[in-house]
């Protein structure tokens, strides 16, 4: 029988030996205090006001910002006195929103807060980054002052809004509420610059994409309220310790077992993964700092959180953790191997957060929870410092962001604190030895892959390291080309009004974004050593894996210890190939890309890699044309079928009907008098005379 | 009495509000007489705030007890919704009265003459109303209930003849008049049904009586034919078929605050009104399983009342091109989907009713609100394709449109998906699932033309109609426009709260069979007969 209790409860125990995804996790306990945790939420609610408030009196000033970096950093501050405060799980009841009893059910989803271990480990990146980079921001878009300014921090604070109700709700209605938030902001500032048609096109693709994966949750959660009756993390997780009954099981049936499946299908939309990653990649036509909020601290994180969050929910269907792994490791080293061949920066950049995910993805299918999360953390710091150095750049430069056209930036005045903190951030991406973040949170996940026993997992370590391999390359590419060699550059084509015309000479970025550099490089390196504690923020959430300290014998029969030494090594030996190709001998790259080129059966590699693969291509022809056909089909259905026969049919038949019942609309007070009585003598003959028909009519006996 | 009289001082609180604002009115000072809107919005804020505290305490609970009222905390949120709603409804119509000749005397070409200004009248037969309407909740017999759904009425015939100086208004009132003169009969016959049928006129008493019928064999046919008249006849106020005939007419010939007015003052009356009729009968489950439990006939005339209302509400609006009648129809369809927490009963169903009257006021008021701030050449908007464009020159008023009619729709998350999901729900709780599923195909037919409303405004090129808008004088229905739009969009936040209020509102309504076994079994009631009904049932006529 399928859905028998217990086997239901620990499918998960064949894949694993030694360890179990525990089902002993604390469970948040309702307190009556702490309510001013709230005013995490409230702040940039009242940050999105006040900047509507702004768009609308035109404020030319940069009060906006300054407001906006205010409220959120006090809302950091007061996650930061919840961290300090906090000592067990709770939920922190803020008001009644949807709260309906009747006899036998209940549909409760409060704006209460689920406060625990995990919720803090993200709203701590979260709201930290999230101020740090609208300070940033404050600077960088200087350009717009008086024009979308307001706009922009108005869409920054609602941003970090949704964000932030995603990550704190304690229902799963919130959290829908937060997603959907997140996604109508990602539309709102990819799209900022409006006048563009790409950054338009992107902003749509982002938010139709998303809209795939937020099916997927919208049905996870019906078949969730359905089959459990809750959709409050409380009782849901109390009901899944105590093992789904038998009764939900057989119920539930099949259906039951597809809930991870659609719940991993949301998380592969909002965080960019295989087959949904698409989207991702073109959000940079919005505004650099929007794009370090969606890849560092909201947005892609947040597919993340919803399986760590549903990780006890996640394990209904003893395969569905396994392709979790699979499609992390699969997008990982389709991504890495798109970023090796393209030439703008900020979409390398944004290939890389793709192929993070994945690892993230891998950890959390190779049950290491603490991994998966410990690289999001990590990843948080060093990819927003990656983006808003590729943004000062791009600022600097006019819109440049092409890495053969500017070199040797180290060298220029003012540039310093640009390409040392970027060349930081790179090295904790390759997960340099020791000095860096990525070193210690990537090793753990992929060592994980060759002690958890699942379909493949040596396999998918493998494609791990090959990954990291193309990573150290395509980090150090970007590296080599911009920051060093011999200084020449050329500028953008972007027109920066401010000057009145075409900007001929980079200026350097400002002290504000200096310091913004350098402060999130100090919390990537200061993400070294939270490694312990991180573990023990995962460990005490529905996230929570128990080790159950199975015996790794020796140096090569633990792979925890033999992984940093492989890993860095192909790290270096990616490093290694970036630097031959281009800094060493930059003409050996061009050449070896034309020696492939020339020979007709390696062409394809090249070209195929240059153009993504082709994938939007294959969506276009494989999804796109297909509904634009049937789109065109209903339109003509629409046009001729439906308006010319049946709307202006029906619009005859009224005529046609007036006619026929024209003494009873005609505006003549008697015959309305008349209409009435005889509608009401009507009635009561009906009742009188035709119970049965009434009954039948009706459902009454 | 005294008991009575305790829950009455809001509406005395009001009814000097009458006696000042129609004195008032005729002050010779213009200052005095413009300020009468504020005058009413003052009182009607009084009596808003007095409400709740005579809903508290023991005292409270003493003369509650003493009133025996079937739904003794209906009046709290009834008469609070009221009050508020009444402010919206002032602010629309402010400027609107004696426009022209106030204007004549500002410039000169009319002297002041009390005798021709009416914008005093005009306010206090709006509070009389209002009055009425709060007497319905308060109401513990059928005269009383039949005075106070009278006194609701009457002032809107002739506010709605005073609205508008055109003869298409005094057309429209003296319809509107003798039409509900012929409803007010109807269920007055039915109320003097009820009455040979119970032989009493006080409704605890009428519910206790229909306990011990039930209890012996059935309520006899005297008293299901009393309540079906009475249903079908208040159905007039609540504008439901077979009595909806009238509302396209007069809400078109009244003046857009006045149709505003019609479309939730009378229709809450009636809706109270039911509540307290069907509450003498019950909805406790003596209908078998998988009904409401009221008595077969009278759950088949709500059936039937509910589907054709909502369809021919629907059909009705997907035919107009004119803005007024088009809301008129849909006033219609909204009471037919009312009708459906009516017909689920206590718990859900009432609930659900109590909270659709506030939705649907709020965002009827504001669409109307829309109409009231536009004009072209002094005249009303007509039709549909007046408003396209409109965000070009009014972008605010177009998104209040756009906004209030997608709630109309009952598109989430704005304030009518939540009205209208409670109502489906209290549906599919008491088992009426034909009747959700009608409901939502009429929903479906409500898309096509609010969905005009909603896109129109903001996506159409503007008509060349369209161009020659301005915005009419007084800026507060574009105050008002403005704050229903942001109640439909922040309300639902809050919904939880509201839904606890319509619950406190039902509460301590008892379901007639527990009475009635409880007396039965304790032989407390005697086996005398009544009506002709006898405890064995021999006379029985079922």
């Amino acid at each position: 029988m399928m859905g028998h209790v217990d086997q239901l409860a620990s499918t998960i125990n064949f894949l694993t030996l030694g360890q179990e995804a525990s089902h002993a996790f604390p469970i948040a306990q309702a307190i009556d205090e702490m309510k001013w945790a709230g005013w995490i939420l409230w702040l940039p609610i009242l940050s999105m006001l006040f900047c509507g408030v702004c768009w609308i009196l035109r404020v030319r000033g940069k009060a906006p910002a300054w407001a906006t970096v205010f409220l959120l950093g006090s809302s950091f501050f007061i996650t930061v006195a919840l961290f300090m405060n906090y000592s067990a799980p709770v939920t922190i009841h803020l008001f009644d929103w949807i709260n309906i009893h009747w006899a036998g059910g209940s549909l409760v989803a409060n704006f209460s807060l689920y406060v625990d271990k995990l919720t803090l480990l993200w709203m701590l990146f979260v709201t930290g980054l999230g101020t740090l980079i609208a300070l940033y921001a404050s600077e960088y878009m200087e350009a717009d002052l008086g024009v979308g300014y307001s706009r922009f921090f108005a869409g920054i604070s609602f941003f970090l809004f949704a964000m932030s109700c995603l990550v704190m709700g304690d229902n799963l209605v919130m959290l829908y509420l937060g997603w959907e938030g997140v996604g109508f902001a990602s539309y709102w500032l990819i799209g900022y610059y409006y006048q563009k048609p790409s950054a338009v096109a992107a902003a749509k693709k982002a938010f139709i994409v998303n809209r795939i994966g937020d099916l997927g949750l919208a049905l996870g959660l019906y078949l969730i309220y359905h089959y459990f009756g809750t959709v409050q993390y409380a009782e849901l997780f109390t009901q899944l310790q105590e093992g789904v009954d038998a009764e939900t099981a057989a119920k539930g049936g099949w259906m039951i077992k597809v809930i991870p499946f659609l719940l991993m299908l949301a998380a592969f939309g909002k965080s960019a993964q295989l087959p949904l990653y698409v989207w991702l990649p073109d959000a940079m036509e919005g505004p650099t700092p929007v794009s370090a909020l969606i890849h560092a601290a909201t947005m892609v994180t947040a597919g993340v959180y919803l399986l760590c969050r549903m990780f006890p929910v996640m394990q209904l269907h003893e395969l569905a953790l396994p392709t979790v792994a699979w499609v992390g490791g699969l997008t990982a080293l389709l991504a890495a191997t798109i970023g090796m061949a393209q030439y703008d920066i900020k979409r390398i950049m944004a290939y890389s957060t793709i192929s993070q995910l994945g690892y993230m993805f891998m950890g959390i299918g190779l049950l290491t929870t603490f991994g998966a999360a410990y690289h999001v953390f990590t990843h948080a710091f060093f990819k927003a410092v990656l983006f808003l150095t590729c943004g000062a750049i791009m600022h600097g430069f006019a819109g440049q962001l092409d890495l053969r056209k500017v070199s040797g930036l180290r060298h220029m005045k003012g540039w310093k604190i640009t390409s040392y903190t970027m060349l930081y951030a790179c090295l904790c991406l390759i997960g340099f030895p020791l000095i860096s973040s990525g070193f210690y949170s990537k090793d753990l996940i992929m060592a994980q892959a060759f002690i958890t026993r699942g379909p493949g997992f040596t396999a998918l370590g493998m494609i791990a390291i090959l990954t990291a391999l193309l990573t150290a390359y395509y980090t150090f590419r970007v590296w080599f080309r911009v920051c060093a060699g011999e200084t020449k550059y050329e500028m953008g084509d972007e027109h920066h009004d401010d000057h009145g015309g075409v900007e001929h000479h980079p200026h350097a970025p400002g002290p504000v974004i200096n310091f913004v550099l350098v402060a999130i490089c100090v919390g990537a390196v200061a993400s070294i050593f939270l490694g312990g504690w991180a573990e023990s923020m995962v460990n005490q959430s529905s996230a929570q894996i128990i080790d159950h300290g199975e015996h790794l014998v020796g140096f090569w029969g633990d792979p925890h210890r033999w992984m940093p030494l492989v890993a860095s090594s192909v790290g270096l030996l990616g490093l290694a190939i970036a630097w031959w190709f281009h800094l060493a001998n930059r003409k050996a790259a061009d050449s070896l890309r034309a020696l492939l080129l020339s020979n007709p059966l390696t062409r394809w590699l090249p070209t195929a890699m240059e153009n993504k693969w082709y994938v939007d291509e294959i969506y276009h022809a494989l999804i796109r044309a297909p509904l634009w056909g049937v789109g065109v089909l209903l339109y003509m259905i629409d046009r001729y079928l439906v308006d010319m026969l049946l709307v202006d049919g029906i619009g005859r038949l009224p005529r046609w009907m007036g006619r026929a019942f024209q003494p009873l609309q005609n505006g003549v007070l008697q015959s309305y008098a008349i209409s009435m009585a005889g509608g009401v003598g009507l009635v009561v003959m009906l009742i009188l005379y035709m119970p049965k028909l009434l009954a039948w009519l009706g459902g009454a006996s | 009495m005294a008991d009575k009289l305790w829950f009455l001082v809001p509406e005395l609180i009001l009814f000097a509000g009458v006696v000042v604002v129609s004195i008032m009115g005729l002050s010779p000072r213009k200052g005095v007489r413009d300020s009468l809107p504020l005058i009413t919005c003052i009182f009607l804020g009084m009596a808003f705030a007095v409400i709740p505290a005579l809903y508290s305490g023991e005292r409270a609970e003493a003369h509650m007890e003493g009133a025996a009222l079937l739904f003794p905390y209906l009046g709290k949120f009834a008469k609070m919704v009221v009050c508020l709603i009444g402010i919206g409804l002032v602010m629309i119509s402010t400027g609107l009265i004696d426009r022209k000749y106030e204007h004549a005397v500002q410039t000169g070409r009319a002297t002041f003459d009390p005798i021709r200004a009416t914008r005093g009248e005009y306010f206090s037969f709006f509070l009389l109303s209002l009055i009425g309407v709060m007497l319905c909740c308060s109401a513990n017999d059928l005269i009383w209930l039949f005075l106070s759904l009278e006194l609701t009425s009457l002032p809107t015939y002739i506010m709605v003849a005073m609205s508008r100086s055109s003869r298409k208004a005094q057309e429209a009132a003296v319809k509107y008049f003798f039409l509900g003169a012929m409803s007010a009969a109807m269920f007055l016959f039915g109320f003097a049904l009820l009455y040979g049928a119970t032989g009493t006129i006080v409704l605890s008493e009428m519910r206790t009586a229909f306990a011990e019928q039930v209890a012996t064999g059935g309520i006899n046919a005297i008293g299901i034919f009393g309540m079906i008249l009475a249903v079908l006849g208040v159905s007039f106020k609540v504008v439901a078929a077979p009595m909806h005939f009238y509302a396209p007419d007069v809400y078109e010939g009244a003046a857009v605050p006045v149709t505003a007015f019609l479309a939730f003052v009378p229709k809450t009356a009636g809706f109270i009104a039911l509540m307290l009729l069907l509450g003498t009968m019950g909805w406790a489950d003596h209908g078998g399983p998988g009904t409401t439990g009221l008595p077969a006939p009278v759950f088949s005339t709500l059936w039937l009342v509910a589907v054709i209302t909502m369809t021919l509400g629907n059909i009705g609006a997907l035919l107009q091109r004119s803005v007024k009648r088009m809301l008129a129809y849909s006033s219609i369809a909204h009471t037919g989907y009312m009708l459906i927490g009516i017909i689920a009963g206590p718990g859900l169903g009432l609930n659900a009713v109590l909270f659709y009257l506030l939705v649907y006021g709020i965002m009827n008021t504001g669409a109307f609100a829309v109409l009231a701030a536009l004009e072209r050449g002094g005249q009303e908007i007509e039709t549909v394709e007046d408003l396209a464009g409109l965000r070009l020159k009014h972008p605010g008023m177009a998104a209040v449109l756009s906004i209030c009619a997608g709630s109309l729709l009952g598109l989430p998350p704005l304030l009518g998906f939540w009205g209208k999901l409670y109502l489906f729900m209290a549906g599919v709780q008491a088992g009426q699932i034909q009747l959700v599923v009608i409901a939502g195909l009429n929903s479906a037919i409500s898309a096509w033309y609010y969905l005009w409303l909603v896109t129109l405004p903001i996506m159409a090129k503007p008509s060349p109609q369209a161009e020659t808008i301005v915005r009419s004088p007084s800026m507060w229905a574009r105050v008002m426009g403005a704050i229903a739009a942001i109640l439909i969009i922040l309300l639902p936040v809050f919904s939880s709260r509201l839904v606890d209020a319509t619950q406190e509102a039902t509460k301590g309504y008892q379901g007639t069979i527990d009475i009635g076994r409880k007396f039965v079994d304790s032989g407390v009631l005697s086996p005398r007969s009544t009506n002709g009904v006898s405890r064995d049932g021999t006379q029985q006529p079922h």
